[in-house]
């Protein structure tokens, strides 16, 4: 299974689970940030919780990733000032649209016209950010920071 | 995704892949890329298997404006999407990759990013709700 077609597959479910859980929708995201709701809250902390579980199971059992050799890894970053600046512009836009990217990219694929706007202001903001500045700071593209990882050698010695 | 990439699950990592590659004038992204693309099929499997859309109008936006007004809510919707992605990349991730992926891995950073942008939202909301 290639790296493409498994990142397609996960994009599928978290789409359709997004979609399904009402997520993508701004009444939802409104109701649950004045409070009339408590379902997002829910919802969120029972996600982060089977993750946190998933990735100390993970983590504990020292497996390597199934697509690309590298040890799995959890570095934990500590907070600079740019997560709570980055966070509270984040916020600001979210409040507005009561959508953020993972939902605004589920309205677009529902054929929600709104969502388009949406959709090229994410693009359009991504893009100022990445011209401003060259390296990346997303996590997501973790390939320098696993050889940098290993380099340190961070991981205990596997057992295995 | 842990697993399988050993890399953080997030949607804007998606965004910033097709902005990066569409940026250099290249065809074609790796899997974060084609993951943003999955969340948008989703949306679209969804909606042909729900026989329609999840919702219509768009909350408190089409509710306030009417109409022409309703041309409005075009601009408000791009702008809060710069916000939005200029505001993720700049935290290093969005609700998925900071508020899942990184609350779940018990990252401080991640836990700051994710108080701040909950707290800032519902701000946002309290005074929209006051001002309409």
């Amino acid at each position: 299974m290639s790296a493409r077609a498994a990142g397609l597959g996960v994009g599928l479910v978290f789409g359709v689970t997004l979609s399904w859980s009402g997520l993508a929708s701004p009444e939802v995201i409104r109701d649950a940030l004045l409070f009339k709701d408590s379902y997002l809250f829910l919802l969120f902390g029972s996600a982060v919780l089977v993750a946190a579980v998933g990735l100390a199971l993970m983590r504990r059992a020292e497996r390597r990733a199934l697509l690309v050799d590298a040890q799995i890894t959890c570095e934990p970053e500590r907070p600079a000032r740019r997560h709570l600046t980055g966070a509270a512009i984040f916020g600001l836009g979210w409040g507005i649209a009561d959508a953020c990217p993972g939902p605004i990219a589920v309205q677009v694929g529902q054929g929600i016209a709104w969502g388009l706007a949406t959709f090229t202001g994410v693009v359009i903001g991504v893009y100022l950010f990445v011209r401003r500045e060259e390296p990346e700071t997303e996590p997501a593209t973790d390939v320098p920071t696993a050889r940098r990882a290993r380099g340190r050698g961070t991981p205990a010695p596997s057992t295995r | 995704m842990r697993a399988l990439f050993n890399a953080r699950l997030g949607v804007t990592g998606g965004f910033s892949e097709v902005v990066g590659r569409v940026r250099a004038g290249q065809v074609g992204f790796d899997w974060r890329g084609w993951f943003l693309v999955g969340v948008i099929l989703g949306g679209t499997v969804y909606a042909l298997a729900a026989g329609g859309p999840l919702f219509h109008g768009y909350g408190w936006l089409t509710d306030t404006f009417h109409g022409d007004a309703q041309i409005l809510i075009a601009p408000i919707l791009l702008g809060a999407g710069v916000l939005i992605g200029f505001g993720a990349k700049l935290a290093g991730g969005c609700t998925s990759g900071n508020g899942l992926s990184g609350t779940a891995m018990l990252s401080p950073a991640a836990l700051a990013a994710t108080a701040t942008f909950f707290g800032t939202a519902i701000v946002v909301s309290f005074l929209i709700e006051a001002v309409i």
